[in-house]
């Protein structure tokens, strides 16, 4: 669009014809107050806070509402607007409660700041105010009525960014209120959106009120640790007696792929981690019974048994079982521990989706990942399978974001009637386990139709449609698997600029797949078979293939597994194993819990999780980005310090596992100034430069050059991604991979509100849930 | 001639001496006078420990909001919120501080605190006698420092009682 020049407080501004002037003002860094003005959502012009001068006009104007035109002649301070916001803010406070001690929102409340910059200090109402109790909407949503402005943007948010509509307005004028869908309660996704947006401390949650106040918790930028959208977010925590405790998560700063979205598992569900069944001591079986015992103790005996067994046995006796939530590095240590320390292939992970197939469709391909922030942009995007709402709710949001704000055009192939199609501007229903057949109709096999139904004239057009789509963002859920994927990729080269998501389903799933959680296959998908870079760097490490996760509970039963290293992981509940297949096994397990397969172990060490360490993660569409420490629970320690110390009881030399004090071309000498502040300026730089000092081989960022060096795609801006960015790892340079056995992918049975073994131990998932049990199912106008 | 002119001087020197022995003292009496101060006497303004103070339904004022703690350049005081309920309600509003300790090692007594206080919740009281061998006796937890309940609410007043262990302080707090 044609650029317009307009002139604000005397500053020229050039700005595209169509900008709101609030914006336009914005741009020059001349900020107008507002409330009910909010980026990304509809106009609402309510709250008369953002009233400017526009020459020629007779009145005010609101500038949230205002397009800039040609020669517009606009003062966004003056007497006058003073007065009038003055006025403004007067009015809001009439009844208004004097609650700021107490208030949530105290100390980050637009309100405050307004009437600091323009209140009035004195009321000229005398009247007593109306006061109202607290209502309770639900397990996670409080709404204090008197501290409401009136400025709906919760409204306007849930109603066009969620696609929930569960909060609405009551009355009219004056005896406006805002109001739950259901009566007394809200029926809803509970994201939490609305209390994230509110202004003030109108709406509140449910785990956060009253618990402390913003300034004084710590701030840590992180990334989510529930399923595989990788959303940012920020953590307040504060101190507890036992460490560390997080007592909020938002993404205010809207920093990151997410804008300011969080599903209410990254906005509440961060409580497992204090959990009363938190494990905080290792555990060893004495007696047949677990008993606490000390760390030495514990690193002792699982060195001796790892060693005597690999010693007897072989290497080949052991079997590891990685996590899709611990970080890239732990993953990437894991199974070099695995195949180097203990000469085994025997390492698996939970797969939820085939990323061996997607690798080795793209290989050679550059920009063929779509990330999630191209999710956003894309003009057009296709959706194969899955339910993004319940299972992916950053990739819903970011589809559902750009329908709306971009008129993007959304294509949903799906055997569900799933929500996301109230977006599409096409939605085919497929008879289930039929996604298969549309990607091979894609790629040109009409035989395929005979499985689909509907008529062949429909699906021929949606073909032509789709192949006329540039830039088309084509997203898959696990139900595609092998040839699918090859099939579906061979369809998306015909398409100019098609980029490609496969989803998966936990935190890290993802980076377990490209850090080479497989029998057969080493990081960066390649095979072990194939002598390359890593056998070169690791020296002998075996060349045969492993066992699978299914393969090792057969090789146990048969006595043949002699031992079972499982991180994270919870084999024997995920695919159903009986846990007497491993009775003969000497079993470690690291976990936050007693899980069902802790509970069988010999050795059970208590895990930090996420957000209680450092490192890198990558979501399913290979956004790498960095976690950050934000949590602490006295008594546990990360899976990448107990990894290093049992290779270390085991006699291995850990520099050969972790390249820690090399690389390191500081001098020392100057990196300490005469002021304890030099110093840490000097660290920072460090750090921008990569020439951090890593010095205990429990620093993940040593492992980190390992893997930017070694694994194809990874090798990103390390600059960027301290810097809190996120960036893509893609597939171009990858290894051919090797055909996986499709069974082997078990999706996760994990919903909005459930979240594998982390969600078994969120109180707050929990009460929702026994919420929702609670209410008739009745059909609701949020779907 | 010496030794009178020496008696004289003596004598006039205990002339004063036994002259004012028998005046009422101009010194403060610490501490072996009267009173919960043993006989040290306090300009109003004087700074010494904190009081948490009550409202007239004997329900603590502090209602957690942290601007004491925002305030303090020492930062010494610790607060952690609760909300209350009906069941168990310790102040007037929806929060109140389930813990509230203020560190002696650090407290410079600037009465900072006491002026962030929006509820008039923290004062100082007149309380001095701060000194222990042992620093970490000088952290007061807010049992420590609550005033006691107003006197016409009585012994078994259902506000609070269980939570101050052996009942409310019978004096401003002293010192351990
Ligand atoms: S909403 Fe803002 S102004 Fe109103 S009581 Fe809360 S902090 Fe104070
Ligand atoms: S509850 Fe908050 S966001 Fe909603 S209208 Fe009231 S002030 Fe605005
Ligand atoms: S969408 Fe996924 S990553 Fe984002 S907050 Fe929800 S669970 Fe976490
Ligand atoms: S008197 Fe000063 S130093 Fe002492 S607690 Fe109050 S604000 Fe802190
Ligand atoms: S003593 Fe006063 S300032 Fe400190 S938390 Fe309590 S109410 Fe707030
Ligand atoms: S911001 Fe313009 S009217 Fe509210």
């Amino acid at each position: 669009m044609a650029d317009v020049n307009i002139t604000v407080d005397g500053k020229a501004v050039k700005t595209p014809a169509g900008t709101l002037l609030i914006e336009a003002c914005k741009s020059v860094g001349i900020e107008v107050p507002s409330f009910c003005y909010y980026p990304n959502l509809s106009l609402q012009g309510a709250c008369r806070m953002c009233l400017v001068k526009v020459e020629k006009m007779p009145k005010l104007q609101t500038a949230c509402t205002t397009v800039v035109a040609e020669g517009m002649i606009v003062t966004t301070d003056s007497d006058e607007i003073r007065q009038a916001r003055k006025g403004m803010v007067e009015l809001l406070l009439g009844n208004h409660p004097l609650d700021c001690p107490v208030c949530d929102a105290g100390g980050e409340c637009e309100l405050q700041d307004m009437t600091f910059s323009y209140g009035a200090a004195e009321s000229k109402y005398i009247e007593p105010k109306n006061h109202r109790e607290e209502q309770q909407w639900s397990p996670v949503v409080f709404f204090d009525r008197p501290r409401c402005i009136l400025c709906y943007r919760c409204v306007r948010v849930c109603n066009e960014g969620m696609d929930v509509a569960a909060l609405g307005v009551q009355n009219r004028g004056v005896s406006s209120i805002i109001a739950p869908n259901n009566e007394d309660h809200l029926e809803c996704e509970e994201c939490g959106m609305c209390i994230d947006i509110c202004p003030v401390g109108a709406l509140t949650s449910g785990s956060y009120r009253y618990k402390t106040r913003p300034w004084e918790m710590n701030h840590v930028g992180t990334v989510c640790t529930h399923c595989g959208d990788g959303c940012k977010t920020t953590l307040g925590v504060r101190r507890a007696d036992t460490g560390m405790e997080i007592v909020r998560g938002d993404n205010r700063d809207k920093s990151g792929i997410n804008n300011d979205f969080l599903c209410i598992k990254g906005r509440y569900a961060f409580d497992f981690a204090n959990h009363q069944d938190r494990l905080t001591q290792p555990l060893i079986r004495k007696n047949g019974q677990l008993t606490p015992a000390t760390w030495e103790e514990a690193f002792e005996l699982i060195g001796k048994k790892f060693s005597a067994i690999r010693e007897k046995d072989g290497g080949q006796a052991i079997g590891v079982i990685g996590s899709n939530h611990t970080t890239n590095e732990e993953n990437y240590l894991l199974q070099k521990f695995a195949r180097v320390v203990l000469g085994s292939n025997n390492i698996d992970h939970h797969r939820t989706a085939d990323f061996p197939a997607f690798a080795a469709a793209l290989r050679g391909r550059a920009n063929a990942t779509a990330s999630m922030r191209d999710v956003y942009n894309a003009p057009a995007v296709l959706l194969i399978g899955n339910d993004p709402t319940e299972k992916h709710p950053l990739l819903a949001w970011q589809i559902r974001s750009n329908v709306r704000l971009h008129r993007s055009r959304l294509y949903v192939v799906n055997s569900q009637p799933i929500k996301l199609r109230r977006q599409a501007a096409g939605f085919q229903l497929i008879p289930a386990g039929a996604e298969g057949a549309f990607a091979a109709f894609l790629a040109g096999e009409d035989a395929a139709l005979a499985s689909l139904g509907g008529s062949k004239d429909g699906w021929t057009a949606l073909r032509d449609k789709l192949k006329t789509e540039e830039n088309l963002v084509i997203v898959f859920g696990s139900e595609l698997r092998e040839g699918d994927i090859t099939a579906l990729v061979k369809f998306g080269s015909a398409v100019p600029g098609a980029k490609f998501l496969a989803l998966a389903d936990y935190a890290n799933s993802r980076g377990a797949a490209d850090m080479g959680l497989y029998p057969d296959l080493l990081p960066g998908y390649l095979p072990v078979a194939e002598a390359g870079k890593f056998h070169q760097e690791w020296g002998g490490i075996p060349s045969a293939p492993g066992l699978s996760l299914p393969e090792m509970a057969e090789s146990a039963k048969a006595g043949k597994l002699k031992a079972l290293y499982v991180v994270g992981a919870n084999p024997i509940a995920r695919f159903g194993i009986d846990p007497f297949v491993f009775s003969k096994s000497f079993v470690v397990v690291q976990d936050m819990f007693l899980t069902e397969t802790a509970v069988i172990a010999d050795v059970v060490l208590p895990a930090a999780n996420a957000y209680e360490k450092s490192g890198s993660v990558t979501n399913t569409s290979g956004d790498l980005q960095l976690v950050k420490k934000a949590g602490e629970v006295t008594g546990t320690k990360g899976d990448f310090e107990m990894i290093v110390r049992i290779a270390d009881a085991m006699g291995f030399d850990v520099r050969q596992l972790v390249p820690f004090g090399r690389g390191t071309r500081a001098d020392m000498g100057q990196t300490r100034g005469a002021q304890s502040g030099e110093a840490d300026r000097h660290a920072v730089w460090l750090e921008a430069n990569g020439l951090e000092l890593k010095m205990s081989p429990f620093d993940p960022m040593a492992i980190l050059d390992e893997i930017q060096r070694l694994v194809p795609g990874y090798n990103i801006s390390r600059l960027a991604l301290l810097s809190g960015n996120d960036q893509q790892t893609n597939f171009a340079a990858s290894g051919p991979a090797v055909a996986q056995k499709p069974e082997l992918i078990v999706p996760a049975a994990d919903g909005l509100f459930r979240s594998g073994t982390l969600g078994r131990y969120s109180h707050t998932l929990h009460s929702v849930m026994e919420n929702k049990d609670r209410q008739p199912s009745e059909e609701v106008a949020a779907d | 001639m010496a030794i009178l002119k020496d008696i004289a001087a003596i004598a006039k020197g205990m002339s004063i001496t036994f002259g004012e022995m028998f005046k009422p003292t101009q010194v403060e009496n610490y501490p072996d006078g009267p009173g919960p101060f043993k006989g040290a006497k306090f300009q109003e303004r004087f700074r010494g420990a904190h009081v948490l103070q009550r409202d007239e339904n004997g329900l603590e004022k502090c209602v957690a909001c942290f601007l004491c703690a925002a305030a303090c350049p020492s930062n010494c005081i610790y607060i952690e919120a609760a909300e209350n309920t009906e069941e168990h309600r310790v102040s007037g509003a929806e929060r109140y501080a389930k813990v509230y300790d203020i560190d002696y090692n650090r407290c410079i007594f600037c009465g900072y605190c006491v002026e962030a206080c929006p509820t008039d919740a923290i004062t100082h009281g007149h309380g001095f006698e701060l000194a222990s061998f042992n620093a970490s006796n000088l952290v007061y937890r807010k049992e420590q420092m609550l005033a006691p309940q107003p006197a016409h609410l009585g012994a078994n007043s259902i506000f609070n009682q269980a939570e101050v262990e052996g009942g409310t302080p019978s004096l401003p707090a002293q010192g351990a």
